[in-house]
């Protein structure tokens, strides 16, 4: 890039009215939108968090009733899942970088794309009112018939889930054919970001799995509505048929949350390892693969429901396949660090914690995927310490990762290095310090969403909301100084992590409105430091961070 | 430009295809009306697999179709052949190596029901002598 | 981003290279939407299957209440209608706009004829309390049938899936109904061409589902 990043216009500066972003068209725009809107639902979860954390520093009642305990445990699970987690990657970083990576001017669908963030408002909306206004309690899985024994909020909320699920749905399918139709010349599939690649799987998990739980809200909704008798016991129907059906979804959709991190943690590894991401068909495809198997094990979550033992044994077995292309990627991770040489810059903190965290969540899932084993720890804060490190430890902190990685290229800014790496750590610690000890008292026998508990179990509760506080001030920080960076933060420079892909090397920063002011050529993989010399050397603000490099 | 590189379906083949389902339509419907036994269900099925599958390839122009929009409705519906099985892996086996029954809470209402209506009065149970 | 196509044609959205490249993509978009379709239909499936497999006598006996006749009737208009989208695009794809205009208002018709005896045979049921759900109380006699002996365990369910498919499908006809409201202003205006008729493309394939979705909800409901 021989302009200078400064006098050309971006995609923030060309028009600052309010109207040119509620109607935007451009991906970029979409993209913080999402962010914002994301970044509230989070918040708000969050804090919910926290709340039940408190009321679980002794047993009783410590700050709510029992009531208002289940009604904020679920409030907590249904903004986390399906307001904040799902759209989380794909829709914020997915949206903003993914044109941006492979050298088009848009997604394929921007109008679709547009629609789908208003349809993901409006369903948020409707499923969060409802379950203040309806107080709905018993779980973000909504299983029958004790769903459709509560109040009518239940006909909100599949409402609400319904439209999300239709916005998720839309933002698959235009990625899909964005990766297929639009790629710059010279970009094969070989040389496509590892970040592609997943979000690219991702979206035919959400594109197959998704309208399934259309389906579901609908005879939901149909069954407190009308009591058509599908899901019902007392009317001939069969509620282990609804856990089918919610699970054919919501097992998959585990993977539209966990792939994107992957992909953002590859991207990761191979930039500030400087190296090749090893393995990078492997890892690319083990993506893909991962997809797939997701969509064959959805009943290692009902092994305690009445299913037959016949399924039982077939989704045991299915879900330790599960583990194969998993550990295809974290080896391939841990050999590009070993490969290349690490630089460790607040994004690669995350990916490194990324890499502990997960592990523990994916060793840990297949533990509960054996049946036995599975019978003892159902239900227990085994599961939820699993899941948290599956979701949180895996999804969000990389999520974190991605969102520093990409901070100057939104933004044109760069935050505080040395608060970025102390919140880093306070995440890192205060994640590990909520959740570790729920792995302990959940295997001694703690049953999960219980407002009340033994006595014994207290000291786990109390270092689990110690550790929730010390991740809580880790996030606040994060959003202080963040928000401090667009104020006064350091002018981000065209490439400042020294990154190969178009995303850096082809656009400014921040972007123009049209990406690239000439379509981009490619002639290497995402990775291939060893041909990119040439970059290295011209580019002023690119060799200040690749002078401390060596192959 | 795209005139020459797409296919046009000529109207006679149209023509001869939706003959071809109205004739298709037409057996279903006879065929139904004589009990075939245990071939009913295969020899409706059957028939309507090849309606679709004329719809798909011949009025949906597939076979002509960029090769990426085949294998993506091959993969939709290979995933609810995957929906369909699985769960019926579970529905066909329900209560194999459990206690559970396959009946459900109707079932057993209705079970109980009929018990209650077998057992004797309850006026007719009292004590024969009252301490 | 300066323009260097002079020939840019009207249709062709800024942020792709080529018409080709643009029909292409909308295509596809269409395909995969049409797998969504497939799998929001397939839970309906997956629901009929699993009941009929537990109580198949209860289905055979309840699926006599449906009229053959009028299923059948219905299905001979759904391929006609999918029969008259795919001329309107040969017409289309020949620069013949008085044929694409005609076969689009044909569709149309039959749709709307399809949805008119959906119509009738709903309130047949109706009159007889054959209703979804917790109104399911089917009384009364009509042509020699008692609807009283239809009153057994888990018709309700087979009638709940009934109605939730059909009124499913039904939904996505009268959809239909106004695409091919949309498209048949825009042929008349003479926006489309053998160079562009992409939505003509796309609703047909959208339509052909609609049709495939009945091809077998028909014999699953009305014959077996």
């Amino acid at each position: 890039m021989s302009e200078s990043a400064s006098g050309t216009i971006n995609y923030l500066s060309h028009d600052k009215s309010i109207k040119s972003w509620l109607f935007t068209l451009d991906h970029k725009r979409i993209g913080i939108m999402y962010l914002i809107a994301v970044s509230l639902a989070f918040l708000a979860g969050g804090i919910l968090a926290l709340l039940v954390r408190i009321e679980l520093m002794a047993p009783g009642e410590t700050i709510m009733s029992a009531d208002a305990y289940n009604q904020t445990f679920t409030l907590h699970a249904v903004l986390m899942v399906f307001a904040f987690i799902i759209p989380a990657v794909p829709a914020v970083m997915g949206n903003f970088v993914l044109p941006l990576q492979i050298g088009a001017k848009d997604v394929a669908f921007p109008r679709l794309n547009l629609l789908s963030f208003y349809l993901y408002v409006a369903g948020a909306v409707i499923a969060l009112a409802a379950l203040l206004v309806g107080r709905i309690d018993g779980g973000w899985t909504f299983y029958t018939p004790y769903s459709t024994s509560i109040g009518d909020g239940i006909l909100y909320v599949s409402t609400g889930v319904f439209v999300m699920g239709f916005s998720s749905i839309l933002t698959g399918l235009n990625f899909i054919v964005t990766v297929h139709k639009m790629r710059a010349p010279g970009l094969t599939w070989n040389r496509l970001p590892l970040f592609l690649w997943s979000i690219y799987a991702t979206a035919i998990v959400q594109v197959l799995a998704t309208p399934v739980i259309g389906i579901t809200m609908v005879l939901l909704f149909l069954e407190k509505f009308m009591h058509i008798g599908i899901f019902d016991p007392a009317l001939g129907g069969d509620p282990v048929l609804f856990q089918h059906f919610f699970w054919f979804y919501s097992h998959p959709a585990v993977y539209i949350m966990i792939l994107p991190a992957f992909g953002i943690v590859s991207d990761l590894m191979g930039t500030f390892s400087r190296h090749q991401v090893s393995g990078y068909k492997f890892v690319a495809l083990s993506s893909v693969a991962i997809a797939f198997l997701g969509f064959l094990v959805w009943g290692h979550h009902m092994f305690v429901s009445g299913q037959s033992a016949t399924s039982s044994v077939v989704f045991s077995l299915i879900t330790y396949l599960i583990g194969i292309p998993t550990g295809v990627k974290v080896i391939n991770w841990v050999s590009t660090m070993y490969k290349g040489s690490v630089q460790l810059k607040t994004p690669m903190l995350y990916a490194i914690a990324f890499l502990f965290t997960f592990s523990i969540g994916g060793f840990t899932g297949i533990m509960l995927g054996v049946l036995a084993i599975d019978i003892h720890l159902h239900d227990t804060y085994f599961v939820v310490a699993h899941f948290h490190y599956v979701m949180m430890g895996g999804n969000v902190i990389a999520a974190l990762g991605g969102l520093h990685y990409w901070w100057p290229k939104m933004t044109g800014k760069m935050f505080n290095e040395t608060l970025g790496k102390i919140a880093a750590g306070l995440v890192f610690f205060g994640f590990n310090l909520t959740f570790f000890p729920q792995f302990i008292m959940g295997a001694q026998g703690m049953p999960r969403r219980y407002y009340d508990y033994l006595p014994e179990f207290q000291g786990y509760h109390l270092l689990s909301t110690y550790g929730s506080w010390v991740l809580g001030a880790g996030m606040f920080l994060i959003l202080g100084y963040l928000v401090a960076s667009l104020i006064n933060g350091k002018k981000a420079g065209l490439n400042p992590w020294g990154a190969l892909t178009l995303d850096w090397t082809h656009t400014t920063t921040p972007p123009h409105p049209h990406n690239f002011l000439e379509t981009p050529i490619v002639t290497r993989g995402a990775y291939d430091f060893h041909l990119a010399k040439d970059l290295f050397a011209s580019g002023k603000e690119v060799s200040e961070v690749v002078t401390s490099t060596k192959h | 430009m795209s005139h020459a590189e797409h296919h046009v379906s000529s109207i006679k083949m149209l023509s001869i295809v939706f003959g071809g389902l109205v004739f298709l339509t037409v057996t279903t419907v006879l065929t139904a009306q004589i009990d075939l036994g245990a071939f009913n269900v295969p020899l409706a099925m059957t028939i309507a697999v090849i309606k679709a599958s004329l719809v798909i390839v011949i009025f949906m122009a597939l076979k002509w179709d960029n090769k990426v929009n085949a294998v993506i409705f091959g993969l939709g519906l290979l995933f609810v052949a995957v929906f369909i099985s699985f769960v019926l892996f579970d529905t066909l086996y329900r209560g194999d190596m459990s206690s559970t029954t396959k009946g459900t809470v109707q079932d057993e209402v209705i079970r109980n029901e009929a018990l209650q209506s077998r057992e004797p009065d309850p006026s007719s149970l009292q004590p024969v002598h009252t301490p | 981003m300066a323009n260097a196509h002079s020939d840019h044609p009207a249709h062709l959205q800024h942020h792709f290279v080529s018409s080709e490249q643009q029909f292409d993509a909308a295509k596809m978009g269409m395909w995969l939407f049409l797998v969504t379709e497939i799998l929001l239909f397939s839970g309906m499936f997956v629901a009929y299957i699993v009941y009929r497999t537990w109580h198949p006598e209860v289905f055979v006996k309840s699926s006599e209440l449906l009229d053959p006749v009028m299923g059948g009737i219905n299905t001979i208009v759904l391929l006609a209608s999918s029969f008259t989208v795919a001329l309107g695009i040969h017409f289309a794809q020949k620069d013949n706009k008085k044929g694409l205009v005609i076969n689009l208002v044909l569709t149309f018709l039959f749709a709307l004829t399809f949805l008119v005896v959906k119509y009738f045979e709903y309130t047949a049921k109706f009159e007889h309390g054959v209703f979804p759900g917790a109104a399911f109380d089917p009384h009364g006699v009509s042509h020699g049938v008692d609807y009283a002996t239809y009153n057994i365990q888990y018709a309700r369910q087979f009638f709940s899936i009934y109605f939730v498919m059909t009124g499913i499908h039904g939904f996505h006809v009268l959809v239909g109904m106004g695409l091919f409201t949309w498209i048949t202003i825009k042929a008349v205006k003479g926006q489309f061409s053998s160079a562009y008729y992409t939505p003509v493309e796309n609703c047909g394939l959208y339509w052909h589902l609609v049709d495939i979705i009945w091809i077998f909800l028909f014999p699953l409901l009305y014959l077996i």
